[in-house]
């Protein structure tokens, strides 16, 4: 049997492992980076962009390139990307089918199979768009795990004594924090709970609002809406949450935002850490609700947790190693890789899964209580519409739960069994799932026809809903996928495999044609280029990615009419004289 | 008929560590990926002995109201929904009519 790769496909970052004489790790790509950014783009001449190459254009061309695409799973946003459109899932396989690439280059051996970690709080339809997208990669899914019970799985600790572990997991797009009990090789999930709508990509976006705010009340005009400078704005927001997690101030800088008459008008001015922590605290104090909704759900008490372990890049920010020291009483275990552990996890559980060498046992629950519409004595009268949990949230999976209805009008001859997904009192508030009719049910009275419903939920996420009439025992089942986004037939996932195969081929070729074209430039052009190749050697962040970008449309010219060659040396020019 | 301290292979007498230990064991023996019938049925043996735990600490004695469940908020919300209702349902009259 091959061996199965573990894969972390996160909203900003997405990493992949291998257990290899029972240890874990990450694999490098070519140039020996561990991680590759989430972000798929089309450079200026159709060629594919996955990883790095993307998101160092994203600045200048925010309409070619794709980032945070996590944020859409499971629903059927579309992104146009060159001359067509995909789903979010589509995108993801792009991401999906670099890392499994990659695995491949690293090991030297074709990789088939694999573990996707998924945050713990997504919905049924989030796991099956993500499950999806590793089929079209070309992957068989092995499991779906969730990536706070992944970081818990690569957490060594090797004492038979049992420890309590919060983990606190707050990624580019998504939060969730699991209460978490492991002894020896067993790690079992307490309780989760989380926001898949939470994480880095909002203090970005507050800090990409606060340097808007702050243009205005200098320059005493609005910055144009535009996607460039937007793009710009978002890239230099970033880079400052990231500069501010090691140092108290930093410097904004970009230049050439507007004009106002003649005058050029840049965006230059320090920002505090303090500043970005007022922005994030209101974000923040929410994901501390979360902590203590776990803990309770768990039973348990902040004083009868052993550890706090940290994952996800957003737990950089020192604010918030305060905010949960001072919440739990405990200062967060060092030592983690908060990038990384939740692929080393996923690789962990691949490896058992196909039979390696290694003693990992996982007890995971389910994030979302299910349940079906009933209506229910209230002191209001009888309430139709109400939901009845019949699996609550946090119960182990797999699950298999029963309860027992009876009909509510006399003579009643069919009852409608409406499956929904959350934790609103009122059914129609939470996600449904699906619906079916038990009929021909024999004329009784109101109340003395039972039927049991029994619901099944499998490691998988798949929910068998069956509802039986206990006198004659007529019987009416469902399979419950996300209707919104239908898993693939076979023939639908051999055109996406096609299509995607395809998209990876074509950037080859292109990549070879791209090669030749560089001869007609002028030769103070060659020269310019020389220079600036030289200069971006010396610069960081915001600034090399401005001037790789612009360094990217010089080389794609020469193939794309559309460039104007004369405009993009002055601003080289320009670049390098303000640099 | 197997009791759930039967199905972990314990005395019904077990202490609570022992009950974990025993678990644990079963876990070894039926992983959830492989043996999802046996696991479930596990699962619910250790869930219902550890109940039975809780209930002799004393849980008992913390009675919960009947209507505990429908709580005062949800009230105003089916409230306000039902008046959104009738809103709409007049609209529609109104439309209707004209």
């Amino acid at each position: 049997m091959s061996r199965a790769i573990g894969i972390d496909l996160g909203t900003t970052n997405s990493e992949v492992a291998i257990v290899e004489n029972g240890k874990a790790r990450v694999l490098p790509g070519e140039n020996g980076d561990l991680i590759l950014p989430s972000c798929v783009g089309l450079s200026e001449a159709g060629k594919l962009l996955v990883g790095r190459d993307a998101l160092r254009q994203y600045a200048a061309a925010p309409e070619r390139t794709i980032k945070s695409i996590k944020r859409w799973m499971g629903t059927d946003h579309k992104t146009t990307l060159g001359d067509r459109t995909y789903l979010p899932h589509e995108i993801s396989a792009i991401i999906l089918r670099s890392l499994k690439q990659r695995a491949e280059n690293a090991l030297n051996e074709p990789v088939t199979q694999a573990v996707i970690t998924v945050p713990a709080y997504f919905t049924d339809a989030q796991r099956q768009a993500t499950k999806t997208a590793g089929e079209i990669a070309g992957l068989e899914v092995l499991q779906i795990i969730n990536e706070p019970t992944a970081a818990a799985l690569a957490y060594d600790l090797r004492s038979e004594d049992t420890e309590r572990v919060l983990v606190y997991d707050l990624g580019g797009g998504t939060f969730d924090v699991s209460v978490v009990e492991i002894t020896g090789e067993v790690t079992e999930v307490l309780a989760s709970h989380g926001n898949n709508r939470l994480g880095g990509d909002d203090f970005d976006r507050a800090l990409q609002l606060h340097l808007k705010r702050r243009f205005q009340q200098e320059h005493k005009i609005d910055l144009p809406d535009d996607p460039v400078i937007n793009a710009r704005l978002l890239s230099a927001a970033e880079q400052a949450k990231i500069e501010l997690s090691t140092h108290s101030f930093t410097t904004v800088r970009e230049a050439f935002l507007a004009t106002k008459g003649k005058t050029a008008l840049h965006l230059d001015f320090e920002l505090a850490r303090t500043d970005f922590e007022s922005l994030i605290q209101p974000l923040l104090d929410e994901t501390l609700a979360a902590i203590d909704r776990a803990l309770s759900d768990a039973e348990l008490s902040a004083e009868d947790l052993d550890r706090v372990i940290l994952v996800g890049g957003s737990t950089r920010i020192p604010l918030i190693q305060q905010l949960i020291e001072s919440h739990l009483g405990q200062a967060p275990t060092d030592g983690i890789e908060p990038d990384l552990c939740v692929a080393l996890g996923a690789s962990l559980q691949a490896g058992v899964l196909t039979g390696a060498a290694i003693d990992a046992i996982l007890v995971d629950v389910i994030p979302h209580s299910l349940g079906i519409a009933v209506a229910m004595d209230t002191p209001m009268g009888v309430m139709p519409g109400l939901f009845s949990v019949i699996v609550p949230r946090n119960s182990v999976i797999p699950a298999s739960r029963s309860e027992v209805y009876s009909t509510f009008a006399d003579n009643q001859d069919t009852v409608e069994v409406e499956v929904f997904q959350g934790e609103n009192a009122i059914a129609q508030e939470n996600v449904p799932l699906g619906s079916f009719h038990v009929e021909n049910l024999p004329p009784k009275p109101a109340g003395t026809l039972q039927i049991e419903v029994h619901f099944d939920f499998d490691l998988n996420g798949i929910l068998t809903v069956t509802a039986t009439e206990k006198g004659q025992g007529q019987k009416q089942s469902l399979i419950v996928n996300d209707n919104r986004i239908d898993r693939l037939s076979a023939h639908e996932l051999r055109q996406a495999q096609a299509n995607l195969n395809q998209l990876f081929e074509l950037d080859e070729t292109i990549e070879v044609s791209a090669e030749t074209t560089t001869i007609d430039f002028s030769p103070e052009l060659i020269q310019l280029i020389e220079q600036a190749t030289a200069k971006l050697e010396t610069l960081e962040g915001e600034s090399a990615e401005e001037l790789q970008s612009l360094l990217d449309q010089i080389a794609a010219a020469p193939s794309d009419e559309s460039i104007d060659l004369e405009v993009l040396q002055s601003e080289l020019e320009d670049f390098l004289y303000y640099a | 008929m197997m009791t759930p301290h039967d199905r972990l292979g314990i005395a019904p007498d077990a202490t609570p560590a022992q009950v974990k230990a025993a678990y644990h064991a079963k876990l070894k023996e039926f992983p959830a990926h492989s043996h999802p019938e046996e696991f479930k049925a596990v699962r619910a043996a250790y869930e219902s002995i550890r109940k039975g735990e809780a209930d002799r600490d004393g849980d008992f004695l913390k009675m919960r109201p009947i209507e505990a469940a429908i709580a005062p908020e949800l009230i105003q919300t089916l409230k306000l929904n039902a008046i959104a209702q009738l809103d709409l349902t007049l609209e529609d009259l109104i439309r209707e009519t004209f």
